[in-house]
């Protein structure tokens, strides 16, 4: 086992880990700071696939911009952790059952399933790079990309009208 | 291509054009945007099979059609929109370009060829609907619904990326082609199971923007609580957009593998034609049946997937147009009664609203007519035929008990679309005359008359795709 499969398998039990201590901490401050420690291993994966431009981003945007806000709400909303809704015992068992099950699924699937490896012999190491990037994203993805801002132009001509102040009250 | 570029570009325009004092120009500009959107539509018509954008965009007939459905039920809602003109509160020009937008991304999922193209599409629909939904901020229901689809959507679209990423990691490719070929060479004993799993998440994230069952929960409030003429662009555009592009994704990628899928789809569809008629009878506001009927239509309309055999295509395209003329014809005559009498300053969307309309309203009682004897399948409507296309396609594979069911289901739909027909002519009411605008009337007639010459004349565009 050479230094990167080590390094792969330690990420891989960082990030696992953070992922369920994410959805298991009772207090959502906590909650935050696991995703953001997920955020920071997943991007130490993508290092490891050699995506240096996507692991720089995602820090940036997820780990920044995004977690930032995450904890502007939860502090703005401020949830006590005792008006937690209590689950009915059959939901708790449903939801573990299905859970399970597709779990189960979707392991099975990649136990029995070839995953193409590939060769490192051809394999270009600048293959994440911003000039390969841009080469890509303004050649072939051209249209998804352009498409791409009327998304956003979307989400925020929304956010703006939803955000707007309204005189009178409210009603059912 | 054309439309997508043209919407893009007008709707940008549109937002500037909410900038003027008057806000009488909006509605014309915007029906004219639509009229050349159609007319760019249809200029690439019988060009044969175009790919645009290195792959990425296929434009042939069949695209055009669904394109000119989704195009023709968007003229048809703005127009009965008025406007905004009765609601000061409103913000017109927000609205238009908002759904302008959301034309786009209906658009890319009709003609998408790459599943990252799917996936914006579906993301620029949803998140404008979102907003659409939430729109009348002050009602708290209409709130409830934007908060309650948001979420549930966010989820959806949560799986459907996860069947993306499967789908790519089994088969190397987002394009459609390479996918079909990766599906259709896969041997016998090694299969892969990825793809397998990519493909059932992926149609669990499409399944549910066309609310089929069991991801069909949230329509009903969902429906129930957006303004209704968001409703009726929900329930014609949204629809036919999801089907088009299900129709394209299994059609032109997974044929390989019709084996695995089809009973997944099979059950999925007969669940669906059981929750959303069954459902519809036990609702006491059209509003509500309405988004039941929606439901159970999804559930023919997935019949025709199932079958996937070649009258399919013609099957949903005629019948996504029926549904469409149809759901028009009744919401549009649902926003004109509501209004007439209110519960708590509320529109009354119960069918007791309805009650004695054909007496000084005898054409708004003849369009609900002929639009519910549509929606139920009567013969000499539009539906009916779409049923018997769907029916056809069925029995061409040999799947004949999905038929028997999705009869015995239409009869159950008779119920509760006979209702609403049986309180405007049968019962006593104290409607008066309801004043609606001329423009009004010409789109409810148009859909009315489209709706009985397709009855009549079912064969009048074949041959033609």
């Amino acid at each position: 086992m050479n230094s990167t499969v080590s390094f792969f398998y330690f990420l891989s039990f960082l990030t696992i880990l953070s992922a369920v201590m994410v959805v298991v901490s009772r207090n959502p401050i906590h909650s935050v700071l696991y995703l953001i420690l997920a955020f920071f291993t997943l991007s130490g994966h993508y290092i490891l696939l050699n995506a240096q431009f996507l692991a720089a981003v995602n820090i940036i945007v997820y780990a920044g911009a995004i977690m930032v806000l995450f904890l502007f709400v939860i502090m703005f909303l401020n949830m006590k952790q005792d008006n937690e809704e209590a689950k009915t015992n059959i939901a708790k068992i449903a939801a573990t059952i299905v859970g399970g099950t597709v779990f189960v699924i979707l392991f099975g699937a990649y136990r029995k399933s070839a995953i193409p490896a590939f060769n490192p012999e051809n394999f270009d190491s600048q293959v994440g790079m911003i000039e390969n990037l841009g080469h890509i994203l303004f050649r072939e993805y051209l249209l998804p990309f352009e498409l791409a801002s009327i998304l956003l132009l979307v989400a925020m001509v929304g956010a703006v009208m939803l955000g707007k102040r309204e005189i009178g009250e409210r009603h059912f | 291509m054309y439309p997508i570029v043209l919407l893009s570009f007008f709707g940008i325009v549109t937002l500037f054009l909410g900038f003027s004092k008057s806000k009488n120009i909006l509605l014309p500009a915007t029906l004219l945007f639509l009229i050349i959107a159609l007319a760019g539509n249809f200029l690439e018509w019988n060009k044969g099979p175009l790919l645009y954008f290195y792959d990425m965009l296929r434009v042939d007939n069949v695209t055009l059609a669904f394109n000119g459905i989704i195009l023709l039920s968007a003229f048809m809602i703005f127009a009965i929109s008025g406007g905004f003109q009765d609601n000061p509160d409103s913000e017109p020009a927000e609205y238009f370009g908002l759904m302008l937008f959301s034309l786009v991304g209906a658009l890319m999922m009709v003609g998408f060829q790459h599943l990252i193209m799917l996936f914006i599409g579906v993301e620029i629909l949803s998140v404008a609907m979102y907003v659409l939904t939430g729109s009348n901020k002050r009602n708290l229901r209409s709130n409830e619904a934007a908060l309650k689809y948001f979420l549930m959507g966010a989820f959806a679209t949560g799986f459907m990326l996860f069947g993306i990423t499967l789908l790519y990691g089994a088969t190397g490719s987002f394009k459609l082609e390479q996918i079909q070929g990766f599906a259709s060479n896969m041997q016998v004993g090694s299969e892969s199971y990825i793809l397998y799993a990519g493909l059932l998440l992926l149609l669990i994230g499409m399944l549910f923007k066309v609310s089929a069952a069991p991801f069909h929960f949230w329509t009903p409030d969902v429906y129930e609580g957006a303004p209704t003429i968001f409703t009726t662009f929900m329930s014609t555009v949204v629809k036919t957009a999801g089907f088009a592009a299900l129709f394209r994704l299994l059609s032109g990628s997974f044929t390989g593998v019709y084996g695995f899928w089809w009973i997944v789809i099979a059950a999925i569809a007969v669940l669906t034609l059981l929750v959303g008629n069954i459902g519809a009878t036990s609702q006491n506001s059209f509003k509500r049946m309405l988004a039941y009927s929606g439901i159970s239509h999804a559930g023919y309309l997935l019949i025709a997937l199932t079958a996937l055999s070649k009258p399919s295509q013609n099957a949903i395209i005629f019948y996504s147009l029926a549904y469409s003329l149809s759901t028009i014809c009744a919401f549009g005559v649902l926003m004109l009664v509501s209004k007439e009498k209110t519960i708590g300053g509320q529109p009354n969307e119960y069918y007791d609203a309805f009650n004695g309309l054909a007496k000084q309203n005898p054409l708004l009682a003849f369009v609900l007519t002929v639009s519910m004897l549509s929606l139920a399948g009567i013969p000499l409507t539009a539906g009916f035929w779409g049923k018997f296309f769907i029916f056809t396609s069925a029995a061409e594979r040999g799947i004949i008990w999905i038929t028997v069911i999705a009869v015995l289901m239409s009869t159950v739909g008779i119920y509760y679309y006979f209702r609403v027909i049986i309180s405007s002519y049968l019962k006593e009411g104290d409607l008066v005359k309801i004043r609606v605008a001329p423009f009004y009337k010409v789109i409810l007639v148009l859909a009315t008359f489209l709706t009985i010459l397709f009855g009549l004349a079912p064969g009048i565009f074949e041959g033609l795709i």
